[in-house]
């Protein structure tokens, strides 16, 4: 295990330096993720007062509030995807090399994406759930989140980006077959946006749906952490809920074994 | 004249070429298409969701808001057909030095980097605007007149220069910063707020949407003449002189930036 870490933590390592490099580039990031979230703050807000009942889709105003804001930054902080890098290194055959080291090629990206997270959890993530907790508290009178929903939303979160990027990796094997990687990532996120509830809550969507979506692992990428951290789970669920992540977690890195061994096969470089 | 029809006949054949290149994988193609359309999917059925719990927001309908959503796809996507190109300054060609390629042929060097690619991607935002917009007509959310029809027209275009223009001068910056890709990505993130009506933002964001980067007039503003018979020459009167205004300003800094521009060493 230790071995393990040192060999692969370099990787994490220098994603989270060369992210604090680019300062500039963070700073519009930041700005971006927040236009993004004022869009739909002022869209809910817009919403509820126009609504007859103090209540929509099983959501107060103040909890839809929260809602938007974990929502956005648990997404963007879990979802670092993985697919994108895989296909500038399928389209350039850079793939090949890492074929030839004695590193594992998900392994040397899981940690890369580690790195990542790590950075954007500590930077933005971190400050913008301290003042959602003072807002929470002071503005909307609501009580201060207790330390067992917050460990249970911290690991539902680990657990997330896990099934993000195992998922990614899956997503990712698709270079194989197009080079359009660009195209396809607009149509992952597009649907993801919907599916694990980010744009919408899932409680909105009708009955059956919801149903079809507890069998899917989306849910669990951004829904599932908010809903704990609302509290909307009783205590047993929360386990259930975070027993159905840690299977995701398993079944995906399993599909992408898979999927990887299936492809590996096939592998044709150009050039020598 | 002669000069303008030298042009035309120089797009088309940048055109071909173009297209030709892109023939070779058609299901890119459909790839980009897809994506487009299933972008705009997911908001329209944010609408559809949110509208099965409230009557009406702010006094608009749904039958309206899906109109004024429609509309703001239009001159978004033409935008996005023909000047894509712009993209690439901000991004890559001014740090690579391959602007210097523009710099040397007889030929407006904007016109040169828009000719040299259409992005066929935006059939997705257009397809999915003209169905919106079809649809306010036919269930009668907006009346078709000829006049309405010719300023409907006009709005597009003008809403699709103010595209341009904002576009043309963030890619513009990169002459000065080298790559201003990541100030093109949040304007774009700006331009969202234009799919709702902009009285449900707070006054600042208003204040920004009116001038710096006016997106408001893109859309909901023009739009509120068809839906609402709002006065002319605060909607789309308005829309054409912003238009006019930033694409003057635009040009101006565009050029300013080439002369400054230098090539990437070696």
């Amino acid at each position: 295990m230790k071995k393990y870490l040192r060999i692969y933590w370099p990787f994490a390592a220098n994603q989270i330096k060369s992210n604090f490099v680019y300062k500039g580039r963070f700073y519009l990031f930041i700005l971006r993720k927040f236009l993004g979230m004022f869009i739909y703050y002022y869209l809910w807000m817009a919403i509820y007062a126009s609504a007859s009942s103090g209540e929509l889709g099983g959501f107060s105003r103040s909890e839809m509030i929260l809602y938007v804001f974990m929502s956005y930054t648990i997404s963007d902080m879990v979802m670092v995807g993985i697919s994108s890098e895989i296909g500038y290194d399928v389209t350039d055959g850079s793939v090949a090399m890492s074929l030839t080291k004695p590193i594992d090629y998900r392994t040397r990206l899981v940690f890369k994406s580690l790195g990542v997270m790590i950075y954007r959890a500590v930077v933005p993530t971190l400050f913008i759930w301290i003042g959602l907790e003072i807002y929470k508290v002071c503005k909307l009178g609501m009580p201060v989140t207790n330390p067992m929903t917050m460990t249970a939303t911290l690991l539902s979160v680990l657990f997330s980006f896990f099934i993000y990027i195992f998922f990614d990796y899956c997503f990712g094997m698709l270079a194989f077959v197009t080079t359009y990687i660009f195209g396809m990532n607009i149509i992952k996120n597009a649907t993801l946006n919907f599916l694990t509830g980010r744009l919408i809550p899932i409680s909105f969507f009708p009955t059956a749906l919801q149903k079809i979506f507890s069998f899917l692992p989306f849910t669990a990428m951004t829904y599932v952490p908010v809903m704990i951290y609302l509290g909307k789970y009783s205590g047993m669920q929360v386990l259930e809920q975070l027993g159905k992540q840690a299977l995701w977690v398993v079944v995906l890195y399993l599909f992408g074994s898979f999927l990887w061994k299936k492809i590996e096969r096939r592998i044709v470089i150009l050039g020598g | 004249m002669r000069k303008l029809s030298r042009y035309f006949s120089l797009y088309r054949i940048f055109v071909m070429q173009y297209i030709k290149t892109t023939m070779q994988s058609k299901v890119d193609f459909f790839i980009g298409l897809g994506g487009f359309l299933i972008s705009q999917a997911a908001g329209l059925a944010f609408l559809y969701l949110v509208f099965e719990q409230i009557p009406s927001m702010q006094e608009w309908s749904l039958e309206q808001m899906l109109f004024i959503y429609g509309f703001a796809q239009l001159p978004r996507g033409i935008d996005h057909l023909l000047t894509d190109n712009l993209w690439m300054v901000g991004w890559q060609m001014v740090i690579k030095g391959t602007f210097d390629k523009y710099i040397l042929r007889p030929m407006n060097i904007f016109f040169q980097i828009v000719c040299e690619r259409v992005q066929f991607d935006a059939l997705g935002e257009i397809l999915v605007g003209l169905v919106l917009v079809g649809r306010a007509v036919a269930n009668g959310t907006v009346q078709v007149t000829p006049v309405k029809l010719l300023f409907f027209i006009v709005s597009m275009a003008a809403g699709a220069i103010i595209y341009t223009a904002v576009k043309l001068i963030l890619a513009s910056i990169a002459f000065w910063l080298k790559d201003s890709s990541a100030i093109m990505t949040t304007a774009y993130e700006v331009a969202d707020f234009a799919k709702y009506p902009i009285e449900i933002y707070a006054k600042p964001i208003q204040i920004i949407l009116m001038t710096i980067l006016p997106f408001a007039f893109v859309a909901y503003i023009p739009s509120t003449y068809f839906l609402i018979d709002a006065n002319f020459w605060k909607t789309i009167g308005a829309e054409c002189a912003v238009a006019a205004v930033i694409w003057i300003i635009a040009y101006k800094i565009f050029q300013k930036g080439i002369s400054v521009y230098e090539s990437a060493g070696n």
